[in-house]
């Protein structure tokens, strides 16, 4: 078991920089997720700590120790990636044993390691099978399994889903999130869905253009994102924006937006105090389960169209011209066109400055209250 | 603008696979119909009879009263979406918007026609970015040029089959939204297909739900949703799958003397989590794990042996190993016979 830690690691692919100056302490037994968009740096990240590449720049360390210069079958660093190349012709035993077989491990301790690792997946009725005879599933589990059967010390996994249909992913993520439990080892886990990166994780760390853009616990990834493109990458529908200029009365901010002002209290005020000027522009960011739909007088907007999910419907709403979506019961009937009254939940919104820097989320804390103007 | 007819409409491929099998649906003028289902439940295969890229093997397709099974697919007046967006890269994003109304030869104006581009390019969000060369655009803009250029030639019918699964998921939700919008300003009939039940319970007046080459369940979302017709509706659409544990578990919930042959079918949203000794509670249980997503807290629980799950807002947060009690709106819960799968 171990934690691995990159220290300030830089990887350029010609002109691209992939990896830019990254930094993250990754501890001993964490669930960690990368999350980030196809071409983030996410699997650059991954293949650079098990030793796939070397960083231009910059160490990898494990258990505190330097394993940058470390051959990759001596880091004791499994890596499970995306498509599964499980040995078609091999049953599941067999491509289970394979890794200990090549490490010349006796028979005797290959049975029985192949064993506990088929008896923690739960895959022992299907030893026997060859994969071509296994669901997706089971096959997820096979590869999973042979990442795990040298009982690395980290096991580094990417994508390891996103083959799967969605039924099947959900059942896997408690899986996974089970396995990782038990057996205590510290998993970096690579993903684009960000219900993957907050089901799972104990911490997520954000990657834009291998930029890091944040490393957090998935509560303050989701309730305290320290810019606008966090904001956007957690949380289904995404986050809403509205434009805003800061005004100064006294030692009170406001937020004016054409139709609807946010008052803020007085610990608001004094934490944006020379972080929003008067008159300079800023973003509100509401999302879409904060916006709610009223009977009482509210921020005028129409409707524009409506989404049932079943259990929930998306509203879009036009509002001032600008789309913005909120999260509504079912049972509410809207139809298109139709003006209604918004509240906007004001323990719940986020500012950020023009360029979308986060200034402060109220995160659950009346620092905002939202007026129609 | 035109109706669909589809009667006992049947695909059997070389080798005997029987893609549809007895189809009958009715799409009518104006509605937004999609015919979701998992990989080989013979949604495309439909789709393809529809636009004429297959030939039934059985049974006829009518538009407007009219059988067109026999009818050349260019003469159906149909526009299609494809996955691959298929798009002239060679060719600006102006010059494949109107490539489909100059070839059209409808008499109309060089004016005409460059209004009509631009009015489209307005809607599809492709504005700025006329004078580019297709091949440059990102894969989000390319599908925007495809839907613009099936739109443009204003088709009778309009056939999209999983158009926006290469697309990121952010896009796809703005374009969700857009296309419904779209399809309501311009009236079209519209037929989309689709394995994600969330692209067809947000967008569709009314849903086909297919399996195995047969149809499961024709009805608005709400009906699929709430009134699913048997097992197979009930667990495939949802968000967070539908919990089905033996009614045997809580007979109080099931008609007399039946809950041996019954399975309950439970939402996730339709359950809350109480006290386990309180009056409410109908099930015992004890939490395996919890998932806080941010908005929502998916809960799992282990149930008599069986597994379950409750979505709720973020409230008080039970532990792992938490025994908890577990308390049913009766209206919510779904009954299916064990022999049939069918809704009781």
């Amino acid at each position: 078991m171990a934690g691995i830690r990159l220290d300030n690691v830089t990887k350029r692919f010609g002109s691209v920089t992939a990896l830019d100056r990254i930094s993250v302490e990754i501890e001993d037994g964490e669930f960690f997720a990368v999350l980030g968009h196809p071409g983030a740096g996410k699997t650059t990240m991954l293949r650079t700590i098990v030793g796939l590449e070397t960083p231009d720049e910059g160490d990898v360390y494990a258990a505190g120790e330097r394993i940058t210069d470390v051959y990759p079958g001596d880091r004791d660093i499994a890596i499970m990636f995306q498509n599964l190349a499980l040995y078609p012709d091999k049953s599941v035993y067999n491509n289970l044993a394979f890794p200990l077989k090549q490490a010349k491990v006796p028979k005797q301790q290959i049975e029985q390691r192949v064993a506990e690792v088929a008896r923690v997946l739960r895959i022992e009725p299907l030893l026997k099978r060859k994969p071509a005879k296994l669901s997706g599933g089971e096959r997820q589990r096979v590869a999973l399994g042979r990442a795990m059967v040298r009982d690395p010390r980290a096991l580094l996994l990417d994508e390891p889903l996103s083959a799967l249909d969605a039924l099947l992913r959900l059942e896997m993520r408690a899986e996974l999130k089970r396995l990782q439990r038990e057996l205590g080892r510290t998993v970096v886990y690579v993903t684009h869905d960000q219900v993957e990166a907050m089901s799972m994780a104990d911490r997520i760390a954000v990657l834009r253009e291998g930029v890091l853009q944040q490393v957090d616990q998935p509560e303050n990834i989701y309730h305290r994102p320290a810019n606008r493109f966090v904001a956007t990458v957690v949380g289904s529908p995404p986050m809403n924006f509205l434009h805003a200029e800061g005004a100064w009365s006294g030692g009170t901010l406001e937020l004016r937006h054409p139709l609807f002002t946010v008052t803020t209290a007085e610990a608001a005020s004094e934490s944006l105090r020379g972080r929003l000027a008067e008159g300079q522009e800023c973003l509100v960011g509401v999302r879409p389960e904060d916006v709610h739909v009223t009977s009482a007088p509210g921020i005028p907007a129409t409707v524009y169209v409506t989404e049932p999910l079943g259990g929930e419907t998306v509203v879009d709403l036009d509002l001032g011209g600008r789309l913005v979506k909120a999260l509504v019961d079912p049972t509410l009937k809207l139809q298109e066109n139709e003006a209604v009254q918004l509240a906007l939940d004001g323990q719940r919104l986020h500012v950020f400055d023009a360029e979308g820097v986060g200034l402060l989320s109220a995160a659950g804390e009346p620092l905002f209250t939202v007026s129609a103007s | 603008m035109a109706e669909i007819r589809i009667q006992s409409l049947t695909k059997e491929f070389a080798g005997g696979v029987v893609a549809v099998k007895d189809l009958e649906l009715e799409v009518p003028h104006g509605s937004f119909v999609a015919l979701l289902g998992p990989s080989g439940c013979g949604k495309t295969t439909t789709m393809n009879m529809i636009s004429g890229l297959e030939r039934p093997t059985a049974g006829e397709i009518y538009f407007d009263g009219r059988p067109i099974t026999r009818v050349a697919p260019g003469k159906r007046n149909v526009g299609f979406v494809f996955q691959n967006y298929a798009i002239f890269t060679h060719m600006t994003v102006y010059g494949n918007l109107a490539f489909g109304l100059k070839v059209r030869k409808d008499g109309r104006s060089k004016a005409e026609r460059d209004a009509e581009v631009r009015r489209v390019a307005e809607i599809v969000g492709l504005s700025g970015s006329l004078e580019r060369k297709a091949g440059v655009l990102s894969v989000n803009d390319m599908q925007k040029v495809a839907l613009g250029r099936s739109m443009i030639v204003q088709p009778a019918i309009f056939l999209l089959d999983e158009p926006f699964s290469n697309l990121d998921a952010a896009f796809r939700a703005y374009m969700r939204t857009e296309l419904k919008r779209i399809q309501h300003e311009m009236g079209q009939t519209m037929v989309y297909v689709t394995h994600d039940q969330v692209e067809a319970m947000s967008m569709a007046d009314r849903i086909a739900v297919m399996n195995l080459g047969e149809l499961q369940q024709y009805g608005s979302p709400d009906d699929v949703y709430n009134r699913p017709r048997n097992r197979f509706v009930a667990g495939f659409v949802g968000s967070t799958r539908m919990n089905f544990l033996p009614a045997s578990l809580a007979p109080a919930l099931a008609p007399e003397g039946r809950a041996d042959k019954l399975t309950l079918g439970v939402r996730p949203e339709a359950i809350e989590i109480v006290a386990p000794g309180d009056a409410r509670s109908t099930l015992d249980a004890r939490v395996t794990l919890v998932e806080p997503l941010g908005a929502k807290d998916v809960v799992h629980l282990e149930v008599g042996g069986h597994d379950a799950r409750v979505v709720g807002a973020p409230g008080r947060r039970p532990h792992v190993g938490d025994s908890v009690g577990l308390s049913f709106d009766p209206s919510r819960v779904h009954l299916f016979n064990d022999e049939t799968d069918l809704a009781v």
